[in-house]
């Protein structure tokens, strides 16, 4: 193949981009649609259900203050802390529930695999940001608000191409 | 200067023509790593190496953790191989735990790892084209990839560092209809692939750029220990899939890919061939696979290993991945030490790239398919 021809041909195969349908996400606007509800984990089975790991959701009905979360968390990343809580459940004697620091946390999710009482799952919710360091520590009542996340676009794919619809 | 020097120190003597240049750590042409080069106007006189910039002490860290919270931290090295980089490390816990891994579980951590390599495959073929001056080769493997991060986020619930293998299985069970997604996207990201060959495999401009540049012939790949992509570019054929088949990989039919020029363009030309392999792997996987069944063996809270060692290694998308664990009848191994294939590849750049010149080092550079901190660890 000669010189010519080649760099035609790769500046042909360029070209027909232009009648092929966008892929982008417009990520503010558009935002993804996810497998299930989040991740989470059935102790009986031992085996998770698929989900995206976001941000955690706890129980406070289910939990008792196991502390397990916090155990499992401490080789990892250590943003689990057990802290006091004031609202009085009878399986939780202590008192106490898990707080949770997204600047440390990465989302690995065991966690969720070590809490036996099914109180402790991840949601969808990946919007994280926050203007201070205090605003990414997670409170027992913070963490119990189940989020609303958007989501209205998936990957399709057509014959003119793969698009964000 | 006719002064005594005090015994020991020898004046080095100046040489006029040869100059050297620091390319790094932080330079968009290498990575976070260094290399010296030596250069005689526009000619590579020697290089040297200099890894070590993003040493993190995976291994020591290994040894405070237990067997279950060692997964987040030793797939840190390579986030976009991350399943590929704990495999070892999980066959040998396993062996260790002495734990049968159910049949799905095997197909389902097939499918990850080859969804990973080509992740991993397209983020490298991406900086491959931006070292070229190539940018239309950046977007395209960089939009294409999320065909497959997308499958990995559903399949494990995270776009990179996937935390999915664990010792007895995976974590999580496949999302219902993932089957029909996965080939389907699988199917169109082939395609896909199949187009980089006119705009960049096939481009006069790209070949004479890489064409006979850093070429590493048969005997000083085996001689050097070179691994993966770098090996079967010279005319190897060697692939651990096919010799050391792990988990399910000789139930699989696929092929490895050989070129015999050893250049930087064959050896950029391998991963994408094998991509393609990849692709046809996972398919007969999703074909294979088991429809129902476990998925994951409970485990004990804080296992404990037998006082044994073991050496496990698999193909990762740069070559050979050995990890060996040793264990003392405690939860944390006593010793894990990964052996990667960036730093073995590493030793074949200063031969490489005596007589090249400097505007070639950064394409014979990431050609080695070199990764900085998995070689730093």
């Amino acid at each position: 193949m000669g010189t010519a021809t080649g760099i035609i041909k790769a500046l042909n195969s360029g070209i027909k981009h232009i009648a092929i349908k966008r892929f982008t996400l417009r990520y503010p606007e558009e935002k993804l649609k996810f497998a299930g509800d989040g991740y989470q984990f059935d102790p009986s089975t031992g085996v998770g259900i698929a989900g995206l790991k976001g941000r955690h959701m706890l129980f406070h009905d289910h939990c008792t203050g196991c502390q397990l979360c916090s155990i499992a968390c401490e080789g990892v990343a250590e943003a689990i802390a057990m802290v006091k809580v004031p609202d009085q459940q009878t399986q939780n004697k202590k008192s106490i529930m898990p707080q949770i620091d997204y600047g440390k946390c990465v989302f690995c999710g065991l966690c969720v695999d070590a809490c036996p009482f099914y109180a402790l799952y991840m949601t969808n919710d990946y919007e994280l940001s926050s203007f201070s360091k205090e605003g990414l520590i997670y409170t027992p009542a913070q963490l119990a608000v189940k989020p609303y996340v958007a989501q209205d676009s998936e990957i399709k794919i057509t014959d003119r191409g793969a698009t964000h619809g | 200067m006719t002064a005594e020097l005090p015994p020991g120190l020898a004046l080095q003597k100046v040489d006029e023509r040869i100059m050297t240049l620091n390319v790094g750590p932080q330079h968009p042409g290498s990575g976070h790593m260094r290399i010296i080069v030596q250069i005689d106007g526009d000619f590579i006189v020697a290089c040297d190496p200099d890894p070590g910039y993003v040493h993190r002490g995976e291994e020591k860290m290994a040894e405070y953790r237990n067997y279950i919270t060692n997964i987040p931290h030793l797939e840190r090295p390579v986030i976009h191989d991350s399943c590929n980089v704990l495999y070892p490390y999980v066959l040998g816990a396993e062996e260790l735990l002495g734990i049968e891994v159910p049949e799905r579980a095997k197909y389902i951590r097939v499918i990850a790892s080859e969804l990973n390599r080509c992740i991993y495959t397209m983020y490298w073929l991406a900086i491959y084209g931006i070292f070229l001056g190539h940018s239309t080769m950046f977007m395209w493997p960089a939009g294409d990839r999320e065909f497959l991060i997308d499958l990995m986020e559903k399949m494990s619930g995270a776009r990179v560092t996937h935390a999915h293998f664990v010792p007895g299985g995976v974590r999580n069970d496949l999302p219902p209809n993932f089957e029909d997604v996965c080939l389907r996207q699988v199917n169109y990201f082939e395609k896909r692939i199949k187009e980089y060959g006119a705009v960049f495999y096939d481009n006069p401009i790209l070949i004479s750029r890489t064409e006979k540049t850093g070429v590493l012939s048969r005997q000083d790949a085996i001689r050097l220990g070179t691994t993966g992509s770098v090996l079967r570019a010279s005319g190897v054929d060697y692939d651990l899939r096919k010799k050391e088949p792990y988990d399910v990989y000789d139930e699989l039919d696929f092929q490895t890919n050989v070129l015999k020029e050893g250049d930087s363009y064959a050896r950029s030309k391998v991963p994408w061939l094998d991509m393609m392999e990849s692709c046809r792997i996972i398919r007969h996987a999703l074909e294979k696979m088991p429809k129902s069944g476990s998925v994951r063996v409970k485990l004990k809270p804080n296992p404990k290993g037998a006082i044994d060692s073991v050496y496990k290694r698999v193909e990762s998308g740069r070559g050979s991945l050995g990890c060996y664990i040793v264990s003392d009848k405690k939860p944390e191994p006593y010793r894990v030490k990964l052996s990667v294939g960036s730093f073995r590849n590493l030793i074949a750049l200063p031969y490489l790239l005596k007589g090249e010149k400097l505007g070639n080092m950064p394409s014979v550079y990431w050609s080695l398919n070199y990764w900085p901190v998995e070689a730093d660890r």
